[in-house]
């Protein structure tokens, strides 16, 4: 019975320790890139479970304004899909890398096509290349499926594959509203291409499909962390100034960083870091 | 127990009145809802430019536009060529179910159909991008993702209510106008044509006007197989973005400006909606004149 009880009490100390244990209080406004918003959701979620006290809510705000908002102080802590430029970085952000954002451009199984250059997607992605001859394959009009105009995926194509060639979205393609959809119109279009966030290339393949490479190199985690396959970047969080030791920023950075961090990049769809 | 029964009237009617005053207050809160987000809108983009600007590109940084013709048009274009389809076929099986059908074959159709009418729309869509797809890229060459395929499983979304409505209507036109053509001499095709379909026309045009409503309001079955380019039809092998795929394309994750366009695009709707709806009120007494004159 006194061990019963003994068990018992130590449960109810824990249980009160453990609440205890969550040290984080106040109310904090982060906001940023879109395409981190759906990490910095679930991160947030996660912590405000284990921190009852705290309110953290995160806007879309976009990478620029967001870091525009961080070096006025409206915001905290500021999600970037970009790298910060000089005159932020002289401001005082500080960024971190959270994980990396690839984007495999995947076509259906009739495509001979193995390899395009940077060049050449932009071509077929601005309506100017609109036949797989002109890029060695056979002749066969370009099915050309895109991404709705809000996503995360859109934005970040948009940066990494037409912005540097300065060109702009054909209007003339599929819009398909998720990553999966693209999947299933590239597997069952011929002469389908589509591109989909590194996590999603094996339901193109399962489907028949493949992912090409890009000025010769091959979507896949290896490349996307070494930096050598074109269609990755970096994803941040920043903070003005390094973040302080104790201060929600800086354990919500370390909460993204940890394991279970990773597994939120992970199922969010981006490569976590090794 | 005199008094407990009276009690029971008074209660059940109130309970009645308020029902009736929860529909008739969400169909209000709804439209207020929609015409409170929509219209600010208008304090930044034209009205005329909205709705006659074919020109769809919310997130181009530099020049954001916000013109929904093409949708409009992708709408009507797809509404009409489903009921060019759907309404030959629907009115046929209608005549031939209220006419021609024995007993069994008529009891087996009509099941038919009504299953028809249930089927979740998404499963539509499948089936379109399973078969009517191939089949039009086949045809055409293309994707396949067109007005075409869309219209087709339109059609065959509309049909229940096509034939539904066109049977009901044959049905309650008066026996004394059939036996009359007969004794006239008429033969049957001379009959229907002649005397049945023009006395049960209000009942078959609202059938037509019913099942345009739902055309137009459909959204998942187009949008699997529409393509949903932001695009102006050409044709009917062009790709198309209707007005509801539009609003479901980038509710998401839109903001700003962006998303009040989206809910400007459902007034627009809504607008359509309401006309086809009057239209069907008015065609409706009409046929109740008829009947009675």
């Amino acid at each position: 019975m006194k061990r019963i009880i003994a068990v018992s009490v130590a449960l109810v100390l824990g249980s009160v320790f453990a609440f205890a244990a969550g040290k984080y209080s106040g109310k904090y406004t982060f906001g940023g890139s879109t395409t981190v918003q759906p990490i910095a959701n679930v991160a947030i979620e996660q912590f405000v479970k284990a921190n009852p006290d705290v309110k953290i809510s995160y806007e879309g705000l976009g990478s620029g304004t967001g870091l525009k908002q961080l070096a006025e102080g409206t915001i905290s802590l500021a999600g970037s899909s970009r790298d910060l430029k000089q005159s932020e970085l002289d401001s005082g952000l500080v960024p971190v890398v959270i994980a990396r954002d690839a984007l495999a451009v995947v076509v259906n199984k009739d495509i001979p096509v193995a390899n395009l250059s940077r060049e050449q997607l932009a071509g077929v992605y601005a309506g100017t290349i609109v036949n797989w001859k002109e890029v060695g394959g056979k002749d066969e009009p370009i099915v050309v499926v895109n991404r709705d105009e809000t996503s995360g995926t859109y934005g970040a194509f948009k940066e990494l594959v037409l912005d540097p060639a300065k060109l702009s979205f054909l209007k003339n393609a599929i819009v398909a509203k998720e990553n999966g959809e693209v999947a299933a119109k590239v597997a069952s279009t011929p002469g389908a291409v589509g591109y989909v966030g590194l996590g999603f290339v094996e339901e193109v393949t399962k489907a028949g499909g493949k992912a090409l490479s890009i000025a010769g190199v091959l979507p896949a985690v290896k490349t996307a962390l070494d930096n050598t396959y074109p269609l990755s970047r970096n994803l941040y969080v920043a903070t003005k100034g390094a973040a302080k030791a104790g201060s929600v920023e800086k354990a919500f950075i370390d909460y993204l960083l940890s394991p279970r961090g990773k597994v939120i990049v992970k199922e969010a769809g981006f490569v976590p870091l090794k | 127990m005199k008094g407990f029964k009276r009690f029971l009237e008074s209660g059940l009617e109130r309970v009645f009145l308020v029902s009736a005053l929860i529909s008739i207050a969400s169909v209000v809160l709804m439209t207020l809802f929609i015409f409170q987000r929509g219209l600010p809108l208008f304090r930044e983009v034209s009205v005329l430019h909205f709705l006659f600007s074919p020109d769809w590109s919310p997130s181009n940084p530099a020049h954001p536009s916000y013109g929904i013709l093409s949708f409009i048009v992708g709408a009507l274009f797809v509404t009409f060529l489903s009921l060019a389809i759907a309404v030959p076929v629907g009115i046929s099986t209608g005549i031939f179910l209220a006419e021609m059908a024995g007993h069994r074959i008529g009891a087996f159709l009509r099941s038919a159909v009504e299953l028809l009418s249930g089927i979740p729309s998404v499963i539509y869509g499948l089936f379109g991008i399973a078969f009517v797809v191939p089949l039009i890229r086949l045809i055409s060459g293309g994707s396949g993702y067109s007005v075409l395929s869309a219209s087709i499983i339109l059609a065959i979304m509309t049909l229940p209510t096509i034939v539904n409505m066109t049977e009901v209507s044959l049905r309650a036109v008066p026996g004394d106008l059939r036996e009359g053509s007969w004794a006239l001499g008429a033969t049957k095709w001379q009959t229907v044509v002649g005397v049945l379909l023009p006395a049960a026309r209000s009942g078959i045009i609202t059938g037509v006007v019913l099942g345009m409503g739902r055309a137009l309001g459909e959204t998942m079955a187009v949008l699997l197989v529409g393509g949903n380019a932001p695009i102006m039809p050409t044709g009917p092998f062009s790709m198309v973005r209707t007005l509801t795929m539009n609003i479901i394309t980038d509710m998401s994750y839109a903001e700003g400006t962006h998303l009040t366009a989206l809910f400007t695009t459902a007034i627009v709707l809504f607008a359509f909606i309401l006309g086809l709806n009057i239209f069907i009120q008015i065609a409706l007494k009409q046929a109740v004149k008829e009947q009675t004159r």
